[in-house]
C-alpha cells in the first residue's frame, strides 16, 4: 500500500490522488507530482515564507519551482535549444558537486580565472556546491534538469558578476537572472523584498544595482548556456566580455565608503 | 509617359495580328477547324471535364478538343510498380470518388495503389492540443474520410476512360499561344496553337492551372496572395502499414503525412521557402531524421536542426529519445524515395469570376489554396461536375452551350462554396502560423473544444467530404 518515501522529500508522495497531490506517475526519482491546486498552495506558502525569511534556501527553491511551471521553464529550455552549447548541456546533463568540480584544483588555478574566482567566492561566503536543493516539483524531466542547472549555476553567476550574498547583492543577482532567464520567481523577489530595506539600502538598490542588473541581464547572452565546467580556466573578465556583461561596483566596498562618510 | 510607351508597344502587335488575319486567303493557309468545346489543360480538372462531357448522352456528340502543353506519353504508359509511388498525391473525398465512379472513370483507376483512410489526427505543434476524427464513430461503419490517390493514377484512369471516345481529339505537346475574337468568328474564341493551327469554338474551358493563360486572355483578374510558403512533397517509407492521416501545425506551416499502400506515405511539409530549400539539400538519412523530428520535437528544435544540418545525425537521435512515445504521432519514417522531393510555392488566389461569354474556368485556373485541407484538387472535381451538368442541361434544351446564361448555374453553384472554403483554409493557415502565447492558448481551447464536442466535429467532417 505505502511506498517507502525518501527522507528528503518535502511532501510525501501519496499514490492516491488528493487535493494537492496528482496521481500521475513520477517522471524522475525525486519527482513530486502535484495537482494545479497543490502547485498554487506551494507557491503561495513558499512565497510567504520567503518574504519573511529569505535565508530559507529550501523555500526559495520551492518558490522558484512552483512559479516556473508551466510556461517559463519551457521558455528557458527554448533558450538552451537555440544554442549549440545549450543543447549539449541538455544532452550531457552534467551535475555540479564538490566532487565533480574538484575544488582543490580550482584553488590552484590562476588568479582571475573563472574556476579560481568561483572557489574564492565559495570560500569567502562559506558555501559549497553541495548545498543546492534537488528539483522535485517540475513535471517534465528535461525541464527539471534545466531548473537544476540554473540553480547549480547560480554560484557561478556570483563569481561572474562579483555580487556578494548580502540582501542587496542577492537581489541584484535575482534581477539580473530575471532579465536573463525570464523565470518569474527572481522577478518577484526583485520587486517585493526591497519593501523590507532600510531607506539607504533601498536607494542604493534602486539607483545602482537594479539598473545595472536589468541592463546587463537583458543585453547579455543567455548565461544558462555557459558550460561552466569547460570555461574554468578562462579569465572571468574575458568571459564577461564574451557574454556582454559589465562588472558592477563592489557592494561591500561601497558600504564601507558610505559608513566612513557618516 | 509610361502609358504611351506601353501603347506603342502594344499597337504593332495588334496590327500584326490583323494583317495576318486579312492575308489568310492568299498566304499558305493555316488550318482553322471548329470544335464545339476546347479544353485547355490535361491536368486532373481538364481530363475530368472531358470525361464528364463524354459521359452524358446530351453532350457525347459535341466535338471536344483537349490541348495539353506537356507530353501525355508518360501518363499513358504509366505502370504499376508497387515499389515506387509518385510524389504528387491528392486525397480524393468520397463525393469526388462518387462522381468519378458515376462517369465511369473510377473503375480505370488502379485501386491497388489507392489508400483509403478512416482516421485523422491534427494537433498543435506549439501547445500539443489535438483533434481526432474517426469516421467509424462519426459517419457510420465502413465510411472512409478520403482516398489517397496519385495524381498520375487518376489522370491515367481518366485517359483510359477517354480512349476511343467519339468526337474527341487530344492534342498533347501542343501549347495554346493566344486567343482572339474577330468579327469573322462572330466574336467566338479562336484558339491559336503552337502547331500553327487555329481552332474556333463555342466554349473555351480553361483548365490550365494556377497561371491560367485562358484566364489572362479572357481578361479575368485573379486576386489573392502569396503565402510566402513552399509545399515540400516527398514519398516516404514507413516502419509499418498505416491507415491513418496525421497533420501537425508548426509555426512555419503544417506538416502532413498521408498513408499510401505497401508501407508508403505521402508527405506534404509546408514551410518557409528557405527551409524548404534546405530540406531538399539534406542527404536522404538526414531528411528522414528531420521528418521524424518534425512530428515529435518542439518547433525550436526543428528550426535549429535545419540550420545545423551537420548536427542532425548526432543531436536529433538524442532529442527524439527524450520524447516519451506518443500514440498520436505517426510511426517512424524509415526512408525517402529518391528524387521524390520537390517543392511548390503556395498561393491563395480566386478568380473574380469563373465565366465569360464562351469561356469557363475550372480547377486551379479558377482558384488555388493552401494544401492543409487537401481540397485543391477536390474543388476542381466539383467544378468539373457542376460545369458538365450546366452544359448538359443547355445541350438538352438545344441552347447555346457557350452563353453566360448557360454557364451561370455553374458559377452560382461553385463560386461561393469555393470562396467559403478558401477563406476557412486561409484563416486556419494564419491562426496556426503564430507563436503568440495568447493566440496559441485560445486556439488550443478551440481545438480541445472541437475534439470534445461531437456536433462540432460532425459538422466539420461533413464539410470536409
Ligand atoms: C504541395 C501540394 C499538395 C497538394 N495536395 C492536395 C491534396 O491532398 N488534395 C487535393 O485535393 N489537392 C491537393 N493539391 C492541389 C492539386 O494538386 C491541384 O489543385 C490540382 O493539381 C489542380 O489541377 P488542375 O487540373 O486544375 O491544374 P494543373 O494540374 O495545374 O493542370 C494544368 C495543366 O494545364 C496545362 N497548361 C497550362 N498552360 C497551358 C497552355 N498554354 N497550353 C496548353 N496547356 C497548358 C499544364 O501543362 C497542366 O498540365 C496540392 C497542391 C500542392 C502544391
Amino acid at each position: 500500500m505505502f511506498r517507502t518515501v525518501p527522507k528528503t522529500t518535502l511532501l510525501a508522495p501519496i499514490q492516491r490522488r488528493t487535493l494537492l497531490n496528482g496521481n500521475y506517475p513520477k517522471a524522475y526519482p525525486e519527482h513530486v507530482p502535484l495537482t494545479c491546486l497543490g502547485r498554487a498552495v506551494l507557491a503561495v506558502g513558499s512565497g510567504f515564507g520567503t518574504f519573511f525569511d529569505s535565508r530559507r534556501g529550501d523555500l526559495v527553491a520551492t518558490l522558484g519551482e512552483a512559479t516556473a511551471q508551466p510556461y517559463f521553464i519551457y521558455k528557458l529550455r527554448e533558450q538552451m535549444l537555440k544554442d549549440p552549447t545549450g543543447r549539449r548541456l541538455l544532452r550531457e546533463q552534467p551535475r555540479m558537486t564538490s566532487k565533480s568540480l574538484d575544488l582543490d584544483k580550482l584553488r590552484n588555478m590562476k588568479v582571475g580565472s573563472i574556476g579560481r574566482t568561483y572557489v574564492e567566492w565559495l570560500d569567502k561566503e562559506g558555501v559549497s556546491p553541495d548545498t543546492r536543493a534537488q528539483v522535485r516539483y517540475i513535471d517534465d524531466p528535461e525541464c527539471a534538469y534545466v531548473m537544476q542547472r540554473y540553480r547549480e549555476s547560480h554560484d557561478f553567476y556570483h563569481a561572474l558578476t562579483g555580487l556578494p550574498i548580502i540582501m542587496e547583492g542577492e537581489l541584484a543577482l535575482k534581477a539580473f537572472e530575471w532579465a536573463n532567464t525570464g523565470l518569474p520567481m527572481s522577478g518577484l523577489g526583485m520587486v517585493l523584498t526591497p519593501l523590507k530595506f532600510k531607506p539607504k539600502q533601498r536607494k542604493r538598490y534602486f539607483d545602482v544595482y537594479l539598473p545595472w542588473a536589468l541592463y546587463n541581464g537583458f543585453r547579455s547572452k543567455p548565461v544558462i548556456n555557459v558550460y561552466w565546467e569547460e570555461v574554468l580556466e578562462k579569465d572571468a573578465e574575458e568571459l564577461r566580455r564574451d557574454l556582454g556583461i559589465e562588472q558592477p561596483p563592489d557592494l561591500r566596498q561601497m558600504k564601507k565608503d558610505m559608513a566612513k562618510k557618516k | 509617359m509610361l502609358r504611351s510607351t506601353t501603347l506603342q508597344r502594344l499597337r504593332p502587335a495588334v496590327f500584326r495580328v490583323q494583317r495576318w488575319n486579312s492575308t489568310t486567303t492568299s498566304a499558305p493557309k493555316p488550318s482553322t477547324t471548329h470544335s464545339d468545346i476546347v479544353v485547355v489543360g490535361g491536368g486532373p480538372a481538364g481530363l475530368t471535364i472531358a470525361a464528364a462531357l463524354k459521359h452524358y448522352p446530351e453532350t457525347v456528340n459535341k466535338s471536344v478538343t483537349l490541348v495539353e502543353f506537356g507530353s501525355l506519353d508518360n501518363l499513358k504508359t504509366w505502370g504499376p510498380d508497387m515499389e515506387r509511388f509518385e510524389n504528387r498525391v491528392s486525397s480524393l473525398t468520397p463525393s469526388s470518388v462518387e462522381y468519378l465512379t458515376k462517369i465511369g472513370v473510377w473503375e480505370h483507376v488502379n485501386r491497388d495503389r489507392v489508400q483509403a483512410y478512416r482516421h485523422m489526427t491534427a494537433w498543435d505543434g506549439v501547445s500539443g492540443s489535438k483533434v481526432q476524427f474517426n469516421t467509424t464513430q462519426l459517419m457510420g461503419e465502413g465510411r472512409d474520410i478520403a482516398y489517397m490517390t496519385e495524381n498520375f493514377n487518376l489522370q491515367n484512369g481518366l485517359l483510359k476512360q477517354l480512349a476511343n471516345k467519339p468526337n474527341l481529339t487530344i492534342l498533347d505537346k501542343t501549347k495554346v499561344e493566344g486567343v482572339e475574337r474577330t468579327p469573322e468568328s462572330h466574336n467566338k474564341p479562336l484558339v491559336k496553337l503552337s502547331n500553327g493551327s487555329t481552332i474556333s469554338t463555342d466554349l473555351l474551358i480553361g483548365a490550365d492551372g494556377a497561371n491560367s493563360p485562358v484566364r489572362t486572355f479572357s481578361g479575368i483578374e485573379a486576386r489573392g496572395w502569396d503565402y510566402n510558403t513552399h509545399g515540400l512533397v516527398a514519398t516516404v517509407r514507413l516502419a509499418n502499414e498505416q491507415q491513418s492521416a496525421w497533420q501537425r501545425f508548426l509555426p512555419t506551416g503544417p506538416i502532413a503525412l498521408l498513408p499510401l499502400p505497401n508501407r508508403f506515405g505521402s508527405l506534404v511539409w509546408s514551410t518557409t521557402p528557405k527551409m524548404a530549400a534546405q530540406l531538399k539539400q539534406l542527404t536522404p538519412e538526414q531528411f528522414v531524421m528531420m521528418v521524424n523530428c518534425a512530428f515529435n520535437l518542439e518547433p525550436t528544435d526543428i528550426e535549429y536542426l535545419v540550420e545545423h544540418p551537420d548536427e542532425i545525425m548526432t543531436d536529433a537521435p538524442y532529442r527524439l529519445s527524450q520524447r516519451s512515445s506518443n500514440p498520436d504521432v505517426p510511426c517512424p519514417i524509415v526512408a525517402v524515395q529518391d528524387k521524390s522531393r520537390a517543392s511548390f510555392p503556395l498561393k491563395m488566389k480566386h478568380a473574380d469570376t469563373y465565366i465569360a461569354e464562351n469561356v469557363a474556368l475550372v480547377g486551379d485556373a479558377a482558384h488555388t489554396t493552401h494544401p492543409l485541407a487537401g481540397q485543391g484538387l477536390n474543388m476542381g472535381q466539383g467544378d468539373a461536375q457542376s460545369l458538365a451538368i450546366a452544359i448538359r442541361n443547355a445541350a438538352g434544351r438545344g441552347a447555346d452551350i457557350g452563353s453566360t446564361l448557360t454557364l451561370e448555374p455553374y458559377w452560382a453553384d461553385q463560386y461561393f462554396k469555393n470562396h467559403k472554403l478558401l477563406g476557412v483554409v486561409d484563416k486556419l493557415h494564419k491562426l496556426y502560423s503564430t507563436r503568440n502565447p495568447l493566440v496559441v492558448g485560445l486556439r488550443s481551447l478551440g481545438l480541445d473544444a472541437v475534439n470534445s464536442v461531437k456536433p462540432v466535429k460532425d459538422f466539420l467532417m461533413s464539410q470536409a467530404s
